[in-house]
């Protein structure tokens, strides 16, 4: 069964409509929050960017990147498989896990504002952490 | 050739995928973006004066603005706000609203009391500039008001009497009926712009604005 990389899959392919949705929602006004506080506090601060590039750019790179492995490992040949895509998801989300929570951090302690849809992210890139096994456990299915 | 006919199926799902997730976005992004509770139209207010005008009373136009002086994004608007009035100054007048987001913003409150008490002594709209100008100096100060009266006598005012009238209740009472007015109008967010009771959304650039400006100029 490719439970796993299905779960995860679906969870990439979340985080890639939130982050396009941010993209676009960026710089057209203020971004109202449903949930929490602060949306357009967060999106339009200094944080929201790096080298003039959003954030959400890089969320979509990473969510696109981690839906295709998942995609490839979901296809993959069932006597022959290979543990490189789900190797790949662990690390690539251990390190976007990493970034995520300095941006939730960023967003508690200096902007005191959150932005549901960052949350949403930190969110996905946890769960997928959680859900790709660590490397020196896994073994051939 | 097997491999790549192994290599197409999740190349095309992952094509498919991107385009699904492109498509969802592009949707959701248009969207209302009040909760789905509310109307789904912009948002119409009647707002009846109250605020603090600038620009010629007989202005074709006026703009309304609900912001908060230690929002980061109404500090953003600010100069776009200026220069709109700038490029239309007989046609825009701007009346601007207190909505300060006490919960997000601890600072945005006693803010808007010294634009008012700035505004008792003639020089409102110096205050306001300055209070946008200078927001990442007093923003996250635990005690603000050294940063207020160091701008007071910079824009040549009473600094002592800013402070005093700082804590007068008819000026959290001036401010607490913008608010006010920003419940009955609805206001989720700031900055939120009106132009003749028409909730506008302005992106934050200039061609923007002075797309949404020529728009409502000639309707």
């Amino acid at each position: 069964m490719k439970i796993r990389p299905i779960v995860i899959a679906v969870l990439a392919f979340i985080g890639m409509v939130d982050a396009l949705y941010l993209s676009i929602k960026r710089n057209a006004g203020p971004i109202p929050c449903h949930v929490t506080k602060g949306c357009t506090d967060v999106l339009t601060s200094k944080y929201s960017e790096v080298v003039g590039i959003p954030l959400s750019w890089f969320g979509l790179a990473f969510y696109v990147t981690v839906f295709s492995f998942a995609i490839f490992k979901v296809f993959d040949d069932p006597l022959h498989p290979s543990g490189f895509p789900l190797k790949a998801i662990f690390y690539l989300s251990g390190a976007g896990l990493i970034i995520s929570a300095l941006l939730v951090g960023i967003q508690a302690f200096i902007l005191k504002a959150f932005c549901e849809y960052c949350l949403l992210s930190a969110a996905l890139v946890l769960s997928i952490f959680l859900l790709s096994p660590h490397p020196v456990r896994t073994h051939p299915e | 050739m097997r491999s790549m006919s192994k290599a197409t199926k999740p190349v095309i799902v992952i094509v498919l995928a991107v385009a699904v997730a492109a498509g969802a976005a592009v949707f959701l992004s248009r969207q209302p973006d009040q909760p789905s509770e509310t109307t789904a139209a912009p948002l119409r207010a009647d707002i009846k004066g109250g605020g603090h005008f600038r620009g010629p009373e007989n202005a074709q136009l006026t703009l309304v603005e609900f912001g908060d002086y230690q929002c980061p994004s109404c500090g953003a608007y600010h100069p776009f706000v200026k220069e709109i009035l700038n490029r239309y100054p007989k046609q825009l007048r701007l009346e601007f609203h207190h909505f300060p987001l006490i919960s997000i913003h601890p600072n945005s409150m006693a803010a808007s009391k010294a634009a008012e008490a700035a505004g008792e002594q003639g020089h409102y709209w110096e205050m306001h500039d300055a209070l946008f100008e200078y927001q990442t100096q007093w923003a996250d100060k635990p005690d603000p008001k050294p940063i207020f009266f160091a701008i007071a006598n910079r824009i040549g005012i009473n600094g002592t009497l800013l402070l005093q009238r700082m804590e007068g209740q008819d000026i959290q009472q001036r401010i607490v009926r913008d608010v006010e007015e920003g419940n009955k109008a609805n206001v989720q967010a700031v900055p939120t712009f009106f132009i003749n009771g028409q909730e506008v959304h302005i992106k934050l650039s200039m061609e923007d604005f002075v797309q949404v400006i020529e728009a409502n100029l000639h309707k």
